[in-house]
């Protein structure tokens, strides 16, 4: 639905301009209150969190939620990185999930391509096979996958990591890319084999670019949750070397389970900015795609 | 058509990596962990045979009783406040933001990218009582209703947990939901308004009707995520006070892991498995829509 | 849609996703080396522990060179919330450091010890003759927490527990420190209305207050009490022993705990206490680390008091037995130990406790020959460990981790009167089976 359509729908007809003026904006009163209501709820917290990267650890304890920090300097910031590793975790985290997020996509492309494309017998069950995997609760795996991995030697690498997070993420990513797939014209492949494609390029010079939009946002979604990921990534890698930076963050901790609240901070706005960043900009590519789709073409 | 898109030997690399990572690792541990759900023991005990008695167990157990009607009470409030209050949001984008609702929409999705420990404890801190008060409470008192111990108590704490997910993925909700309306035609819209069609009544009956499938698959992700809901828990409550606030997968994993009886875990997330699939069957069933077939 | 833009689009698409995966081949292939090397001498503690590691590392620069040289330390770390659960899993594939923290539930490290995958420590210590480097105290608490005749983990610390108070604060509104549990309810009933929160716990922990559960038996009921309990010839839902649940229940019905008592987590209780925010804080010695910290402690250390656990009139217990406990200590996995594993044994044995006292200001279960000047308050700690009678362990020391957790889980509802000594009796008793 584009946005002129709205427009000339929702249109009043009113006489001279200033009252039409006037009028708009006492109509969108309401409306722009709810709206900065919702940034204020939502935007907030990031306020909160940076500033409170700033607080040394009394402040934390004993001042107010809202108080400002009494100091401005990097202090916390400086001792998550140096003392808490937080530039190993990142890489750790990032090394961790970009790869993951690779071998997840491709696979998934792939495996959407020979179930909603292509036409051979008990392709519906296949399917039906990897939706039920969203019904399963990690907790479930998580013991015979240790039991897996130490047999295999993998314990103590990353692989564990990664290859449990291609295995989660596939249900999803299989299940959203054939949506995208299902709504592409089969005449275009009929086309493309007319003209002599095979089957192999039917898929990466047809496929795949149609599902743009699903590629992104996909990958926009499973990064955050392989990202975040808290569960698998505090069973599976116990070495402080490989830590991810989630359970890193668990892990700003001193003696005896004393939390030390700035360099915590320090650390989740640094997360947070940093994949702020990244979230933004694939965003971008997604709102755009979005729009784009709108204009089937 | 059917020569190059049926071809078998295709199928197999396109789908073979997919479907080897996914059965070694996902499907084997399922099957393994339904083998541990008629034994008792653990890793280090060794495992025996018992038979049905972990399902007589489950049934018989106050407290999974507990945690399956927490878990199912937090599911369905869960899903109907993130699938609503995304709709509103979608609605707000489409109808009142129109062009500029971009920038809205990425803010609002911005609580979804946070990772759990710093929600948690952003939403401790809010609700807190002691040693400081915290803004929740603070307007309390200032309208002097009282303060209340938010997280003390098993019914406050179950509000604040829902809360704190709320904020988490309405922006997500809103989005996904968002997509769905926008692919509303326009001459529908167009010719519905000519013939008088408007705000509420425009709402309710184009719509909701068009953007159905996206509905539905955002019920069905929704309640399958909570259902199954771990994190959030863990941070914020860790379950308490005592177990009230206790979900069937923080049992589970406290069964395994804590307890040592990886046969009656096991046996927990069975009967979480098929929980997710009787509601996702009753969503489809009362759908009449086959989701495979679009 | 044209051919030229889908093939535009897939050149554009394709190499980022080429560079995913080559990216994750090459990254991969560069993994971290682990998993257990025999050349080694390996330790895994619990972050949350960091005297362990650095009394470690402190020995290999030092007095344990020679150990060093021919093994060097490794040292690694998870997280405290998640102990039981990797020890679980690295135990049953037999994977255990060479020496780790030990479980963090003694019935969980019974499990472990029946599966032969820790090393008798009586035997090893006789063996290379230093047997009598652990102080007897020590030992027979270890002994009695796992029940058995011979020693399984290392007093890699000696806590007592009690009540530490804020002298100023009882002078100020004329208190004396209580004898027994009826002048320390008195007591706080005193400070409640002049203002003062009388107790500071952490509810969030539970067993702060879960603690004094245990206590109140032991003094009104003996020393061995909940071990009766453990072996079945009592129960806890014994008239008896509700009444000691009833008592602290009571305290939180009163409001003596401060208000949301359940969702204060533990730093935040020390630093109440710490900046004179309450009265009495009952705590182990391990928290003297924070009192002697300067910019931590805002009331002085030497404003602090320690009180022992009162008694309880009539009771059959003795005031001189102190709440004590060796923190999590530390095992050797059996699978691991060669001759490596031993030097590092004699030489842990014959020097950790200097160590630990000279470089950490902690007492251990280990005998010391280090004639360090030590703060007021570890003098104190230490001249109580002297006098001690029997050791008591803690409430849940001989629960089953499904109790150990409902207790703890359940301890704040204690502090905020919530539930009563019957109920919380009833729970704990019903998971302990």
């Amino acid at each position: 639905m584009s946005a002129d359509v709205i427009a000339r729908t929702t249109s009043t007809r009113a006489p001279s301009p200033r009252a039409r003026a006037a009028k708009r904006m006492l109509q969108r009163l309401p409306a722009l209150l709810v709206i900065a209501f919702v940034l204020v709820v939502v935007l907030y917290p990031l306020l909160w969190l940076v500033l409170g990267s700033f607080k040394t650890q009394p402040e934390f304890l004993s001042e107010p939620f809202w108080s400002l920090p009494q100091q401005w300097n990097f202090d916390n910031y400086t001792e998550a990185f140096v003392e808490g590793g937080l530039g190993r975790y990142i890489l750790n985290s990032a090394i961790a999930t970009l790869p993951s997020l690779g071998i997840q996509l491709i696979f998934g492309l792939g495996a959407a391509f020979a179930l909603e494309i292509m036409v051979w017998k008990g392709r519906g069950t296949v399917l039906l096979m990897f939706l039920a995997g969203i019904m399963i609760p990690v907790q479930m795996i998580l013991l015979p996958l240790f039991t897996i991995y130490f047999n295999l030697h993998l314990t103590g690498t990353r692989w564990p990591l990664i290859i449990t997070y291609v295995a989660m993420g596939l249900p999803l990513t299989v299940f959203m890319m054939a949506t995208y797939m299902r709504a592409i014209p089969r005449e275009m492949f009929e086309a493309a084999e007319l003209d002599g494609a095979g089957v192999y390029r039917q898929f990466w010079y047809f496929a795949v670019p149609l599902v743009r939009n699903a590629i992104f946002t996909v990958g926009l979604v499973q990064f955050f949750f392989i990202w975040n990921d808290l569960l698998v990534a505090m069973t599976f890698v116990q070495s402080s070397e490989l830590r991810t930076i989630q359970v890193g963050l668990l892990n700003f901790t001193g003696e005896y389970g004393a939390v030390s609240y700035g360099p915590m901070f320090a650390g989740i706005a640094v997360n947070v900015i940093g994949t702020l960043i990244i979230y933004l900009f694939l965003n971008q590519k997604v709102m755009k795609g979005l729009a784009a789709g709108a204009v089937k073409g | 058509m059917h020569r190059t898109l049926g071809d078998p030997k295709a199928v197999l690399v396109l789908l073979g990596p997919a479907l080897l990572v996914y059965t070694l690792v996902m499907l084997v541990p399922i099957f393994w962990s339904l083998g541990y759900t008629v034994m008792d023991g653990n890793a280090l005990r060794g495992f025996e045979f018992v038979g049905f008695d972990n399902f007589a167990r489950f049934f018989q157990d106050p407290t999974a009783m507990e945690t399956l009607w927490f878990t199912v009470r937090y599911a369905l409030v869960l899903t109907v406040l993130q699938v609503v209050v995304g709709y509103l949001l979608a609605l707000l984008y489409v109808f009142v933001l129109r062009r500029s609702s971009s920038l809205v929409r990425t803010a609002v999705f911005f609580p979804v990218i946070l990772p759990t420990v710093a929600v948690a404890l952003l939403f401790q801190r809010m609700f807190e009582l002691a040693p400081t008060v915290g803004p929740v409470n603070a307007v309390l008192d200032f309208l002097s209703l009282g303060s209340i111990d938010w997280l003390g108590e098993s019914g406050t704490a179950f509000w604040v947990i829902i809360a704190m997910d709320v904020w988490r993925s309405m922006g997500f909700y809103a989005v996904l939901l968002y997509a769905g309306i926008v692919d509303i035609p326009d001459d529908v819209i167009e010719s519905a308004r000519m013939d008088g069609a408007s705000g509420l009544r425009l709402v309710r009956s184009i719509v909701i009707p068009m953007s159905l499938p996206v509905l539905l698959s955002a019920i069905i992700f929704s309640v399958n995520g909570t259902l199954k809901v771990f994190d959030t828990v863990i941070a914020l409550t860790n379950g308490g006070p005592g177990t009230s606030t206790t979900p069937l997968t923080v049992y589970m994993f406290r069964a395994s892991f804590q307890y040592g009886s990886y046969g009656y875990g096991s046996t927990i997330a069975l009967m979480l498995a098929i929980l997710c699939l009787l509601v996702t069957l009753f969503i489809f069933r009362s759908s009449r829509r086959d989701l495979t077939k679009g | 849609m044209s051919t030229t833009r889908s093939t535009r689009a897939a050149r554009r698409v394709t190499p980022f996703i080429a560079l995913a995966g080559a990216g994750a081949l090459a990254l991969t292939s560069c993994a971290g080396g682990g998993g257990s090397d025999d050349s080694s001498f390996s330790y895994l503690g619990q972050t949350q522990n960091t005297a362990i590691a650095g009394n470690l590392e402190d020995l290999g620069a030092g007095a344990c060179a020679t150990a060093e040289e021919a093994s060097p330390l490794s040292t690694d770390s998870v997280d405290g919330t998640q102990w039981d659960q990797q020890m679980q899993l690295l135990a049953g594939q037999s994977g255990l450091s060479d020496i780790s923290m030990a479980a963090g539930t003694p019935a969980l490290m019974n499990e472990f010890i029946d599966a032969g995958q820790v090393v008798d420590l009586s035997a090893a210590l006789e063996d290379l003759g230093v047997a009598d480097r652990v102080l007897p105290a020590a030992d027979s608490l270890i002994k009695s927490l796992y029940g058995r005749d011979a020693l399984y983990a290392l007093p890699t610390e000696l806590n007592i527990e009690g009540f530490w108070y804020n002298e100023q604060l009882l002078a100020d509104n004329g208190v004396e420190p209580p004898a027994t549990w009826d002048e320390l309810v008195d007591a706080a009933a005193t400070l409640d209305a002049a203002g003062v929160q009388p107790f500071v716990a952490s509810g969030q922990d539970g067993w702060p207050v879960t603690r004094l559960i245990g206590n109140y038996i032991a003094r009104d009921l003996g020393a061995d009490a909940l071990r009766a309990v453990a072996d079945g010839d009592a129960s806890l839902t014994d008239p008896e022993y509700v009444a000691a649940a009833q008592a602290v229940s009571d305290l939180g019905s009163a409001g003596y705990f401060g208000p949301a008592a359940g969702s204060i987590d533990g730093p935040t209780a020390e630093n109440q206490f710490l900046t004179g925010g309450g009265a009495f804080y009952y705590m182990g010695s391990w928290a003297l680390a924070a009192f002697n910290d300067e910019e931590l402690n805002q009331i002085g250390a030497d404003n602090i008091g320690y009180l022992p656990f009162p008694e309880v009139e009539g009771g059959a217990g003795s005031v001189m037995d102190v709440p004590a406990n060796v923190g999590i200590p530390v095992m050797l996995s059996q699978a691991g130990y060669d001759e490596s594993s031993e030097a590092w044994l004699q030489c842990i044995a014959e020097n950790y406790g200097d160590v630990a006292l000279e470089e950490r200001g902690q007492v251990t279960g280990f005998v010391t020959e280090s004639d360090v000047e030590v703060p007021e308050l570890t003098a104190t700690v230490q001249q109580t460990i002297a006098e001690a009678g029997t050791g008591l362990l803690w409430f849940e020391a001989f629960f089953t981790p499904e109790a150990t957790t409902v207790s703890q889980t359940n301890g704040g509802s204690l502090a905020t009167g919530q539930i009563s000594g019957q109920e919380f009796m009833e729970l704990v008793e019903a998971a302990n089976g």
